[in-house]
């Protein structure tokens, strides 16, 4: 296996760990709702997956506590936010440093202990493809269920009723009110949903492919998701393209690193966010006119 | 399970006000509920760290104990409050023209990193005053810099600034972080990686004789100033102006990004500044960890003092009490100190909250 390889299967297992969050965060965004909060969002899914999986010995169950855990944050994100008229941008980040408190302070008891990750599942057939199939048919179910999810999210999105009600609420809520809708609760089970997807993103850090658990282990990737939604302009596909790009960024500096390479850990760490703004910067004009309008006016203000 | 979903959907559109008899107060009902969120809130707050096996009123005391009750915490507090303020004006400023900075933390550290290249490099051979002058301009310009990227990343490029200025928190820390394990690191420094110490003579002179020093006067007269700016100037009103409705704004022939701009370049150097004072008078070499989350802090305390000068302060010395409260939690109640990033987050959550009755009682 050469470093290529390598940094492209590591590419897959860390940008599931922002695909499935950006995702979440599709789904709010395209309801109208931005959620900082989906960085605590991961938080409390790595650490309620991690605890769960420890002391139950049932990685299911740790799956089910990361995604409960992330759609508590979003549930608590929806209710300042649509019930209470809270603004947007501050109760994400209320909601991201309170996450990061409850796990520092509850999350001490795991630090520096390990669990088996989830195990690999090799696709009959997919997987033996020649070089491709390794790299993509050989991961975690995390990994497989992020392909079927942007499919999936697409094909609502465009193809189903309830997808037309999202994008419009995330347009005009009070057309989607007018005609009989109840913008208010599509706007909670998006951002109640996304979160828990936001919840098992950060399952898939500490029990999908590393087994681990240690304080701020999410480092941000939170608000990569939100920007990986932003340049992507709203769309799932460029959504999958984007979380995979910073996955493979991030992968490479780890790859570069064993392999002996000289370059500072820290300016290899600054390279993924470095590649995030630089993306941004290219795109974010082109999708600007692609905002959802409800979501301009919490974009653009604050206070 | 309806009743809870109907609780947590949005809100009917407001209906036609009863004429009952708090809505000739509404105010003060305001205040009730703000006081009553208060009171959820720290009953939760107890309930967490009760579940840690601390006291749940124990708590309290400590913290009140650690961070005012004695003259030396009195002045650890304030200490702690310069850089907090700054940066939470650093936030207040572009909020005026309707901009997003939560980029406070990246400010602070570009802002100490500049200050302590400055300090290292000239402190040994230039009288304190101009060490002292320089490392506050340096900070100040390292802090603008880094802030003016998003705004021009804003204004250019059309990338929102809530999400570039968080990027660049970021990539600023693991700036600070390469600069100390590598190129500044310390020679003679022994276990966790450092930058050397800045120069005697370079560090901020302590006044009358207590732990507090020059730094505080510095942002005392930046706070001043700014509030004088955003008040009583052309500027400020421009501000408003733009933060109010920009089109009208650009209709009116203002040079709305050039506002734009400058806000967040303004910021940028408080912050900057903020981390600078912060490292010549207290930190006095550059470490990891350096500002501690205080630019996050910042940005709560501005919101929770709306984003006017006066209430900003007040609400970044409160928050400095209590992430300073943080030590005495962790040593005297064996809590980990991230227990404050949960307290301030739920003090934060209650005007969120009320936002809706805010507005209506207005």
């Amino acid at each position: 296996m050469n470093g290529l390889e390598q940094t492209l299967i590591g590419g897959v297992d860390g940008g599931t760990a922002i695909l499935l969050p950006a995702l979440g965060e599709l789904l709010g965004e395209r309801a109208g709702v931005v959620n900082l909060g989906t960085e605590g969002a991961m938080l409390a899914g790595a650490l309620g997956a991690y605890a769960v999986t420890q002391s139950s010995g049932s990685i299911v169950l740790g799956l089910i506590a990361g995604v409960a855990g992330g759609a508590l944050v979003g549930a608590a994100h929806s209710w300042i936010t649509i019930r209470r008229g809270g603004d947007q941008i501050a109760s994400g980040l209320v909601l991201w440093f309170l996450a990061l408190g409850i796990t520092s302070v509850f999350g001490t008891t795991y630090v520096g202990t390990v669990i088996t990750p989830l195990p690999n599942l090799a696709i009959p057939g997919l997987s033996s493809i020649p070089w491709a199939g390794p790299i993509l048919f050989d991961h975690n179910v995390l990994v497989y269920f992020g392909y079927v999810l942007v499919a999936l999210i697409w094909f609502i999105f465009y193809r189903t009723r309830v997808g037309l009600t999202l994008r419009a609420t995330g347009e005009r809520p009070e057309v989607v009110a007018a005609t009989g809708g109840k913008p208010g609760l599509v706007q909670f089970l998006a951002v109640t949903i996304g979160a828990g997807l936001g919840g098992l993103g950060g399952a898939q850090l500490s029990v999908g492919y590393v087994g681990n658990w240690f304080n701020n282990m999410t480092s941000g990737y939170g608000f990569v998701a939100v920007a990986v939604v932003l340049f992507a302009a709203w769309r799932p596909v460029r959504v999958l393209g984007g979380a995979y790009l910073f996955g493979i960024v991030l992968a490479a500096a780890s790859v570069l690193q064993t392999h002996g390479v000289s370059v500072n850990q820290y300016l290899l760490d600054a390279l993924p966010y470095l590649v995030t703004l630089l993306v941004l910067a290219v795109f974010a004009r082109r999708g600007r006119s692609e905002t959802p309008e409800a979501l301009v006016r919490s974009l653009s203000r604050s206070g | 399970m309806t009743a809870v979903l109907d609780a947590a959907v949005a809100a009917p559109p407001p209906a036609p006000k009863k004429a009952s008899w708090w809505r000739f107060s509404g105010s003060s009902r305001y205040l009730a509920m703000i006081v009553g969120g208060y009171v959820i809130s720290l009953a939760i707050f107890s309930v967490l760290v009760s579940l840690k096996g601390a006291g749940a009123f124990s708590v309290y005391h400590t913290m009140v104990d650690s961070t005012l009750l004695n003259s030396n915490s009195r002045q650890q507090t304030i200490l702690r409050a310069i850089p907090i303020a700054l940066a939470a004006l650093a936030v207040a400023v572009p909020a005026r023209a309707g901009l997003i900075n939560v980029g406070g933390e990246g400010q602070l550290i570009l802002g100490a990193v500049a200050a302590t290249g400055i300090g290292v490099a000239i402190g040994h051979h230039v009288p304190g005053v101009v060490s002292w002058v320089g490392m506050c301009l340096g900070g100040a310009v390292a802090g603008a810099v880094w802030a003016t990227i998003a705004a021009v990343m804003r204004t250019w490029l059309g990338a929102s600034e809530a999400v570039t200025t968080l990027l660049l928190n970021f990539i600023a820390n693991d700036i600070l972080l390469y600069l100390i394990y590598q190129s500044w690191k310390n020679p003679n420094g022994s276990g966790q990686p450092q930058s050397r110490p800045l120069a005697h003579s370079a560090q901020l002179p302590k006044l009358f004789g207590s732990q507090l020093n020059l730094g505080l006067l510095i942002a005392l007269a930046a706070a001043v100033g700014i509030w004088y700016a955003l008040q009583r100037t052309g500027w400020g009103f421009a501000l408003r102006v733009v933060g109010g409705n920009r089109e009208a704004a650009r209709r009116s022939g203002l040079a709305v990004n050039r506002l734009i701009v400058s806000s967040m370049a303004v910021g940028g150097a408080l912050a900057g500044l903020g981390g600078a004072l912060n490292l010549a008078g207290v930190e006095t070499l550059l470490r990891p960890g350096t500002t501690a989350t205080f630019g996050y802090v910042a940005f709560l305390a501005s919101f929770l003092g709306r984003h006017q000068p006066v209430k900003v302060v007040a609400a970044a010395v409160l928050f400095s009490a209590i992430a300073l409260s943080g030590n005495g939690l962790q040593i005297t109640e064996g809590l980990d100190g991230a227990i404050v990033d949960v307290l301030l987050a739920l003090i934060v959550v209650v005007p969120l909250a009320m936002a809706k009755y805010r507005r209506r009682s207005a």
